[in-house]
């Protein structure tokens, strides 16, 4: 596995289970970036309600994350007095309710799996629409001028979103591209080297032939980019990492693209720790047939011990020679 | 900040369950089994621990761009029912024997995707709850920190004894009055039944007995007595592990007095004859059996086991008799008023009251003896014998887990990371066991 999936595996499952058989639920779990998730059926076995806290609601909700929702999951999204306490958006899924062919039913399970990244997708959709106005705008502004004074780059609002305690991914939308800067935060120290090394090959692999078309990425440590740097409260310690992906139309150029665009990058964070994660493991059992080589060679200069042989008689009695 | 739910992963020999603390039931059960690339041959040695016959992992063969330095080989793998799946382009690799972590290379991606393809949890936001099986090695305990702390910077774990879980997973049991962590342990899953005494949160590692009669055998002794009836010429060839599995799980319970049961199936078989219906896996075609003996006689093998084997014949009662008595005298009064079961082959029907009655017999038998032979001056106030089944049997030990680590003790008893890096993986040969009301 080298990409993370974009849904949740336990909705998914659940889902599937239930759509068959309905039956009584009531699971609490989470997905990353700290969101909660609580799944229930408070009144009957076919009412199942879907719960979902996520951390950075508040400044999702600014970039128009419940419309967002309200649009995907039209008719199963409660309103704002019908959530559920201590959780953010809430689903109602009525099982008598739903499609009976299997085809639109994997379809619903698979649009409600992507409960999570449905939500935090708003942004991202807003700053690819942002940035389309815009493009439309600077042309007609150069047009005017007809190129005799430089133009000024046309920007739009830097978009905030704290998605973990410490970490935020900055989204600015400007005429030409979206820039979308991550922050993370390492809290081991070997977790920042492998990070880094992590990040350059980013960088190197791009230099392929084949990924020409990937967006393009910078890393840079300690120091927040140019784009952000402005911004109060950022940090800049050593355990920092900043990294930049600047998105080009052609990126987001239909909807489908745009898609799994924002399905990838809004994942970014784990990934990137994710496979910190592995690339530990892969050096970890490296170490193991390492450590077991060296034993081998070591167990080669054992001295051997003699072992008093047993002598037998002819008869086939042993006796032991005094 | 709120702290996240910890992770809760029980990982056995056959099924690696997970989930969530907090919850009644995990949300993943799968085989604890990983699909890789290399060749099968590869982890032939499987004595050694870090075998020595095994292929080193790929290495950087030519310089260049990191990137084109080695490939990806160590994360083309799957896990659990995926790799049962893929099994014809993968090998496949059991990466626990007899409840140890054989392979430490294998658990430990096996644990990367559990974390971050099933759970998908962050392990820096989680505490982690694993289990380990009675007289683990200290070692193994070690291993797993480093591999916890050390690759997946969790933020705190606590290691558990699996027999001690499935005790505080009986609490939930109406007939449990006080909440403690004396008794003994009968866990029987697919291919061994253990018998564990516990005394107050430690395990008697001296008196464990194991029988080598569980769910599988019971499986085959099903699917024989078919064979004996003449049944199974209905069911194709190569359904009739499945069917037998089916009917294990379905028609089975626990006979009072198999003699009278016999004879009640003589007298209206119409009566107590099952009907089961299958249908073809392949082509479709529709084949009807009838069930019979086979219903009480399948779980019998516990209490008679001369019936299935010749080679182990001591019935379960006596097993746990047995335990009980090479166990310290001062807890034995505990260890026969708290006899609990988990484990999927310990779910048959009235399993928990036969056993009851059996060790009762065994005991009372033996007090009357005593008194004969004090010639009636010594007088007993009784034993009490009590066998508890509860309704979370099946996933006892993850259900225990999950009650544990959702107490706000657990906090408190696990090793966090800040202890980690103080004192190293040496820190969880100590633990500190939990959660009993004394």
């Amino acid at each position: 596995m080298i990409l993370l999936e974009s849904h949740n595996v336990i909705v998914h499952d659940v889902l599937t289970d239930r759509f068959e058989k309905p039956s009584r639920a009531d699971i609490q779990f989470v997905d990353y970036d700290n969101v909660r998730f609580h799944l229930s059926t408070p009144d009957s076995k076919t009412v199942l309600l879907l719960s979902m806290g996520i951390q950075c609601w508040p400044d999702l909700v600014k970039y128009g994350a419940r419309d967002h929702l309200e649009k995907t999951f039209e008719g199963l999204l409660l309103s704002q007095g019908e959530t559920e306490p201590e959780y953010d958006v809430s689903l109602r899924i009525d099982l008598e309710q739903i499609p009976q062919d299997p085809e639109s039913r994997n379809a619903l399970i698979d649009k409600i799996a992507h409960f999570k990244s449905t939500a935090m997708s708003a942004p991202f959709i807003s700053a690819f629409e942002e940035q389309a106005s815009l493009q439309a705008n600077y042309k007609d502004a150069a047009g005017a001028q007809q190129m005799d004074v430089q133009p000024q780059e046309a920007k739009g609002d830097l978009k905030v979103v704290k998605y973990r305690e410490e970490e935020a991914i900055f989204i600015q939308a400007s005429h030409d591209r979206v820039t979308i800067i991550f922050s993370t935060v390492f809290k081991d120290e070997t977790d920042r080297v492998y990070g880094r090394v992590f990040l350059q090959e980013f960088v190197d692999a791009r230099k392929l032939g084949s990924l020409q078309n990937a967006p393009q990425v910078r890393y840079s440590n300690r120091e927040p980019p140019l784009e952000i740097r402005h911004l109060p409260g950022l940090k800049n310690g050593e355990d920092w990492g900043y990294v930049t992906f600047v998105l080009f139309p052609r990126h987001f150029a239909n909807p489908a693209q745009a898609l799994a665009t924002i399905n990838r990058i809004q994942l970014f964070r784990d990934y990137l720790h994710y496979h910190i994660k592995c690339s530990k493991a892969y050096m970890h059992s490296r170490m193991r047939y390492r450590v077991a080589e060296f034993l081998k060679i070591l167990n080669r200069a054992k001295p051997e011990v003699a072992v008093p042989q047993e002598k037998k008689t002819a008869s086939g009695r042993t006796f032991r020679r005094q | 900040m709120s702290r996240q739910a910890p992770l809760v992963i029980d990982n056995g020999t056959g099924y690696t369950k997970m989930g969530f603390a907090g919850n009644s039931e995990p949300s993943f059960v799968f085989p604890t089994v990983i699909a890789t690339h290399q060749s099968a041959s590869s982890t032939s040695s499987s004595t050694g621990g870090s075998g020595s016959a095994r292929a080193p992992p790929p290495v950087a063969s030519k310089p260049g761009h990191l990137a084109s330095k080695r490939g990806i080989e160590d994360l083309d793998f799957f896990i659990g029912d995926e790799a049962v799946a893929n099994s014809k382009t993968y090998s496949l690799h059991y990466p626990i024997r007899h409840g140890q972590i054989e392979n430490w290379d294998h658990m430990e991606r096996f644990w990367e995707q559990c974390i971050f393809k099933y759970l998908r949890a962050e392990p820096e936001d989680h505490y982690v709850l694993l289990t380990e099986p009675p007289l683990n090695p200290p070692e193994n305990r070690e291993n797993t920190a480093e591999i916890m702390f050390e690759s997946f910077n969790v933020q705190g774990l606590y290691i558990a004894v699996q027999a001690v879980l499935a005790l505080a997973a009986s609490w939930t049991s109406s007939k449990v009055s006080e909440r403690t962590l004396t008794g003994v342990v009968i866990d029987s899953g697919d291919g061994v039944t253990h018998t564990i005494p516990v005394a107050e949160g430690y395990v008697i590692g001296s008196s464990i007995k194991a029988i080598p009669i569980a769910g599988r055998d019971i499986t085959y002794f099903v699917q024989q007595l078919l064979r004996d009836r003449g049944e199974s010429g209905a069911i194709p060839p190569e359904d009739q592990l499945k069917v037998a599995e089916k009917i294990k799980e379905d028609y089975t319970y626990v006979c009072q007095d198999i003699v009278k049961e016999f004879k009640k199936y003589d007298s209206d078989p119409y009566k107590y004859f099952a009907r089961f219906s299958g249908e073809h896996s392949v082509t479709g075609r529709k084949y009807d059996l009838d069930i019979g003996y086979e219903r009480f006689l399948a779980p019998e093998i516990f209490f008679n086991p001369e019936i299935y084997s010749s080679d182990f014949l001591t019935p379960l009662p006596e097993v746990v008799d047995n335990v009980i008595q090479t166990s310290p005298i001062d807890v034995r009064r505990g260890l026969y008023k708290n006899i609990v079961l988990s484990g999927g082959s310990t779910m048959f029907k009235d399993f928990g009251r036969r056993l009851q009655r059996d060790v009762k017999a065994i005991v009372d038998g033996r007090i009357a003896g005593s008194e004969v032979k004090s010639g009636g001056h010594m007088k007993s106030s009784g034993l009490e014998v009590n066998v508890i089944s509860h309704k979370r049997q099946r996933y006892a030990v993850w259900y225990g887990g999950s009650l544990m680590a959702s107490t706000p003790e657990f906090y408190n008893v696990s090793h966090s990371r800040v202890d980690y890096e103080e004192y190293g993986p040496s820190l969880v040969r100590r633990f500190s066991v939990f959660g009993s009301a004394t």
